[in-house]
């Protein structure tokens, strides 16, 4: 099985040259960030993830998590020690807040180093992911007095958290969350189902802490009326130790096309005395509460997109240098070749390495603009940076985890028919990764939220900056006269056109009728997603040519980049084109049919 | 006790280096360097002293460019108190270091030199050996278990075809081998507390050491290549070609 | 000038390591000398006197070099070495132990694990862990040198006749003792780190004929693994196997019997220092690796095999 390597060369390199890792170094609590130190970072957990995470994906994938007679679920070999020196080794802790034993990182630094994680194994990532989601939740809403009992450990990583939202008739639409709390003393009894619980029940910590949404007896109907509780595996004693055994239970594990080593839990909560719960915030705020961790949660999942499609890459190239096949088109004297050398394998990994990089710079970028937004001292500049970062948010969820599906896809490609036998291991990257267009909203939820909330609300201002700056990117690369910049200059400009357009259409059409809108918000998501690629590229191709005309750093890898620019402006960047057409013309096309014709 | 613990930057062990094409040594540029492993066996053997209350002080060093600081600052990471580069520009041989560590002992005044038993650069095994020489002390080299007890130090040594165990008086060098220990990951909250510890630079003429080179690299070629599928007609050409050509077998 | 060579030996008879240093000895130039410390080691002294090629044995007999302490030994060779133009030791736990000891004392550089000789003072010597080989030259007056000891063949031990000479022992340094020594038992090695390794595919047919493996083995001291398919076909059990998902291994000599090699198990041993394959199809995809392929049927081969080397 091939391993993982980190690709941190790649990622120093967007850190530096495009997501200004300096300037958030420059922020307000980020004093101590700089690039030698994200290097050491970066260098340690690559290490960690090859080494102590990645030997574990394959296994957990055959072996999946296990769910014993007694409701206790058995975690994949090897998963409890691996998970016992994670924690040991703080990584846990990166970018929680230092008050409660964090590191207080930036993401511009946790994002590279959570991307490793989910390429070394995204099974085995969801469980210190889910964590963080609930650690949040706790930071900004709950009472002093929960944070104190919770955070610390959670924060340690000894105890970890869970997110309860779905229910069986609630999935996409929380408004239908039946399950109820009701008041007893200082805590509520909680009862109901929740499905989906992604590792809801396990055996890596001591104690579990679910995050459940529920409604109270008064609450109104609807969305206004969910609020959201602490309900602990086992109950904690005024001292800090574990007490005993809440009444809530896993009784089932879900079986899955991937992912297997990450049990996702039916959780009964309530079925005897009702499990004790604590409420977080206020009553009736849960599903606001939620939304608070929504763009960490979703770009989260975006970068597993990117993630998976860098070990699928991996996995290929490796593949690819390895395996002997056939004879060199242009040299067939020459004897058997390694599969590297045929033209469309070429082909297939040039577009596995130029999205990925592409997809990389362009999440990074959004962790840097997340910093900004939660730390700039200045007002206006917060507030502009938070409308980037919920702006990038659909598109980075959306985009890179599109992309991933058919990523993978080629990667299972270029193994001929070895790619289709479980035993090479491209198979489990493809199927791990199909989850991820799906679970923190679907793409056409993604795609949604980019079109009402992120572009019709405010009528594209934040599209229209980010269009000026694309633009002004592209004129730097326009300006160089070489065959290459020409190239890309010249398909990021139809790019550049082809969103301009879209972005009048969309708001213009959401306006008049959301549905047609609607009908092709993912094309026009993966429009915007594709073309920020291009965007990056191009920077990161300018910045190859200044290093190669310095003669400073790798001058091999920074040939590379340019040429994998060029490569993702030629077969990349004008899917964009097509992109615009589905969107300008292809609405009513969608809605054409009655259910009938179907 | 202190423990003085050298650390050399090497290229990566994960890293498959290419000949240059002018044959005037490997390529390097660029590629990925880390600590020497055996060094890392060697710090963490020092580590786990510390632990076991033996060690009270734990000094890494590393000889070379500035890019060594790095090597250092893992060392700091993995939990050394704090840091000696001796800086030059100046290829090292393995002579050199000995007589700059020689020079370092005198000022630090460790008890114990636990080193790496070889570099998986140059392949050497020599540096533990010559400092102890130099130094007049003893040596246990190719350790897989080391006790110190009683002023002594109990090592237990792989050699060809077994193990044995020595005793050694104190001030003494040992040499790591690959199953001494498995060293630790590097934590988080180490590697930022490691910024804060203290990194002092030298120079090897500060230290009254003459570094130049004894031994002149010529060139450096490409070790020849496997043949590839040659058939044998029998079992006797197999057994011949095994034992006169591949000399594998007695 | 003439050359030392360091013996490596237990009192009573020389360790074939030492010849092969002898025959690197013998390509310097000069006449070859052999260093025999050790206590009561009259025995090995009066064998390394029979090796072709070796003009003079010096002996220093006395009890503190009987463990062999490098310590000990250093000190005693730095004071032979006036006179000498080179001294060598096997690249071998003995001399990799205490030669740079004596190199330091003299204050010159060692060229460790010398695989071939150029002239008197350049030779060739592999880095990076053979990744490279790197051709240097000492500079210094006397050359101290380990030899790779599979790079030179052994000198012939018997009919040759070098005089025996008595040196003195030098001061016994004292910081240092041997407590013990446990040397290991020649059963059957692990996996991962034997030398030799003989391994079977589906073509053996059934866990029974995997004896004629063990008959080959047993002969070779080699460990016995086995191909995925061997294992799913229940030949075998599962920590036989390598491969991608089995064990990666790299021993000196790999036998692949009966094994096609599909990709995942040439991923597990393809770092072998030398492969053969033995199948009867010879388009067998691990012919490709092999070093040397036997096209034949393995029934009649290995026995075969396991025959020859015993003559």
């Amino acid at each position: 099985m091939t391993t993982y390597i980190a690709p941190v060369r790649d990622m120093m390199f967007v850190l530096n040259e495009l997501a200004d890792l300096q300037e958030v170094g420059a922020l307000p609590g980020c004093e101590e960030v700089n690039p030698e130190l994200v290097e050491s970072i970066l260098d340690e957990a690559g290490k960690f993830a090859s080494e102590i995470i990645a030997p574990l994906n394959a296994s957990g994938d055959r072996q999946g998590s296990r769910l014993e007679k007694d409701g206790a679920v058995k975690s994949p070999e090897g998963f409890k020690q691996a998970y016992r020196k994670f924690v040991e080794n703080g990584w846990g802790a990166l970018s929680c807040p230092p008050e409660f034993g964090g590191q207080g990182l930036p993401q511009i630094v946790a994002k590279p180093v959570q991307e490793m994680w989910k390429a070394a194994n995204l099974s085995f990532s969801l469980c210190p992911m889910l964590t963080q989601g609930a650690i949040e939740a706790l930071v900004h809403h709950a009472s002093p007095q929960l944070r104190e009992t919770f955070l610390p450990k959670m924060v340690s990583g000894e105890w970890r958290g869970t997110m309860n939202l779905t229910e069986p008739q609630a999935g996409s639409d929380l408004a239908a969350v039946r399950s109820r709390a009701e008041p007893e003393g200082d805590h509520y009894r909680i009862y109901g189902m929740k499905i989906f619980i992604t590792w809801g029940e396990q055996d890596l910590t001591g104690n579990i802490v679910h995050l459940v949404l529920a409604r109270l007896p008064d609450a109104p109907e609807g969305v206004k009326g969910i609020s959201l509780f602490v309900v602990p595996k086992f109950l904690v004693n005024p001292d800090g130790s574990l007490g005993r055994r809440n009444d809530l239970q896993c009784v089932s594990l879900e079986h899955k096309m991937g992912i297997h080593a990450s049990p996702t839990a039916v959780m009964a909560y309530g079925d005897k005395e009702g499990a004790i719960g604590y409420l977080v915030g206020q009553p009736n705020r849960g599903l606001e509460y939620m939304f608070t961790m929504m763009n960490h949660a979703r770009l989260a999942v975006g970068l597993e997109g990117l993630a998976i499609s860098d070990r699928a890459y991996q996995q290929a190239l490796n593949y690819a240098k390895e395996r002997v096949q056939g004879r060199a088109l242009t040299q067939p004297g020459a004897g058997r070749v390694t599969i590297i050398h045929h033209p469309d394998v070429r082909r297939m990994l040039m577009s596995m390495k130029s999205q990925v990089e592409a997809m990389r710079a362009v999440a990074y970028l959004t962790a840097g603009y997340m910093d900004q937004a939660a730390r700039h001292p200045d007002k206006t500049e917060r507030a502009r940076y938070q409308g980037l970062v919920d702006f990038m948010t659909p598109v980075v969820k959306g985009w890179c985890t599109e992309n991933s599906i058919e990523i993978t896809s080629t990667g299972i490609q270029v193994h001929g028919g070895m790619g289709f036998i479980e035993e090479t291991g491209a198979c489990q990257h493809m199927r791990d990764a199909r989850i991820t267009t799906i679970y923190e909203g679907t793409t056409g939820i993604q795609a949604n939220d980019l079109i009402g909330r992120k572009m019709a609300r405010e009528n594209g201002t934040t599209l229209k900056v980010l269009l000026e700056i694309m633009r002004a990117d592209q004129a730097k690369v326009a300006r160089v006269s070489d065959p290459d910049f020409n190239a890309i200059a010249a398909s990021q400009n139809a790019g550049l056109d082809a969103v301009a357009e879209c972005a009048e259409w969309v708001v213009k059409t959401y306006h008049q009728d959301p549905a047609q809108a609607a009908a092709v918000a993912v094309p026009f998501l993966m429009l915007i997603g594709t073309v920020c690629g291009g965007w990056q590229m191009g920077r990161a191709a300018l910045v190859a040519r200044e290093r190669l005309a310095a003669q400073e750093g790798d001058e091999s890898f920074h040939k590379a980049k340019i040429k994998t620019s060029r490569f993702y402006a030629d077969h990349i960047l004008p899917r964009a084109v097509a992109y615009r057409h589905a969107v300008v013309q292809g609405a009513e096309d969608a809605l054409a049919l009655e259910e009938n014709q179907f | 006790m202190k423990v003085l613990v050298p650390v050399k930057r090497v290229v990566d062990y994960n890293v498959k280096v290419r000949v240059k094409a002018d044959g005037t040594g490997v390529d390097i540029a660029n590629v990925k360097m880390s600590m020497n492993p055996f060094d890392e066996i060697a710090v963490e053997e020092a580590m786990r002293l510390r632990e076991a209350g033996t060690v009270t002080e734990i000094v890494a060093v590393s000889l070379g460019p500035t890019a060594c600081q790095e090597t250092l600052r893992t060392a700091l990471a993995m939990g050394a108190d704090r840091a000696i580069l001796v800086e030059t520009g100046v290829e090292l041989q393995p002579l050199a270091v000995a007589k700059c560590l020689k020079a370092l002992v005198a000022r630090e005044s460790p008890q114990l030199v636990i080193l790496g038993k070889q570099a998986i650069d140059d392949d050497s095994n020599q540096t533990g050996q010559m400092l102890a020489a130099l130094l007049g002390w003893p040596q246990g080299t190719f350790a897989s278990k080391v006790k110190i007890a009683g002023g002594g130090a109990e090592v237990i040594r792989e050699i060809d075809g077994g193990l044995e165990t020595l005793s050694l008086q104190l001030p003494a060098i040992i040499t790591t081998d690959l199953r001494l220990n498995e060293p630790r990951y590097v934590t988080l909250p180490n590697i930022m507390k490691a910024k804060k510890k203290p990194l002092d630079t030298v120079k090897p003429e500060d230290l009254g050491v003459d570094v130049t080179p004894r031994l002149a690299t010529l060139k450096v070629e490409e070790p020849p290549k496997r043949k590839a599928g040659a058939r044998v007609a029998d079992v006797n050409e197999l057994v011949q070609k095994l034992r006169n050509e591949a000399k594998v077998i007695s | 000038m003439s050359v030392l060579v360091i013996a490596e030996h237990d009192n009573s008879a020389l360790r074939p390591a030492t010849l092969n240093a002898v025959t690197a000895a013998a390509q310097l130039g000069g006449e070859v000398h052999v260093l025999v410390a050790g206590s009561g080691c009259g025995a090995a002294a009066g064998a390394a006197a029979t090796v072709a090629g070796v003009a003079k044995v010096r002996t220093a007999d006395a009890p503190h070099y009987k463990e062999q302490l490098a310590e000990n030994l250093a000190a005693l060779v730095v004071s032979l070495a006036s006179g000498y133009s080179h001294i060598l030791a096997p690249a071998t736990t003995f001399g990799k132990n205490f030669l740079p000891r004596v190199a330091a004392l003299l204050d010159v550089a060692q060229i460790s694990d010398i695989v071939s000789v150029v002239s008197a003072d350049t030779f060739v010597r592999p880095i990076y862990a053979g990744n490279a080989m790197a051709t240097v030259q000492s500079k210094d007056a006397i050359k101290v040198i380990t030899v790779r000891t599979t790079a030179f063949d052994a000198a012939a031990a018997g009919g040759g006749g070098g005089a025996v000479e008595a040196v003195g022992a030098a001061a016994d340094a004292g910081v240092s003792k041997l407590l013990g020594q446990e040397l290991t038992k020649s059963d059957r090695p692990e996996l991962t780190a034997a030398r030799i390794i003989v391994s079977g595919g589906r073509g053996m047919g059934s866990g029974e004929n995997f004896k004629l493996l063990e008959a080959l083995a047993d002969k070779l001291g080699a460990a016995i693994g086995a191909s995925r398919a061997a294992v799913d076909a229940g030949f075998v059990p599962n920590d036989y196997q390598v491969g991608q998902t089995g064990k990666i291994v790299a021993p000196e000599l790999y036998i692949a019997v009966g094994i096609s090699g599909a990709i995942q198990h040439l991923a597990g041993m393809k770092d072998s220092k030398v492969i053969v394959a033995i199948n009867k199809d010879m388009e067998a995809p691990i012919f490709q690796v092999a070093d040397y392929g036997l096209v034949a049927d393995l029934f009649q081969a290995v026995p075969e095999l396991t025959a020859a080397l015993d003559k």
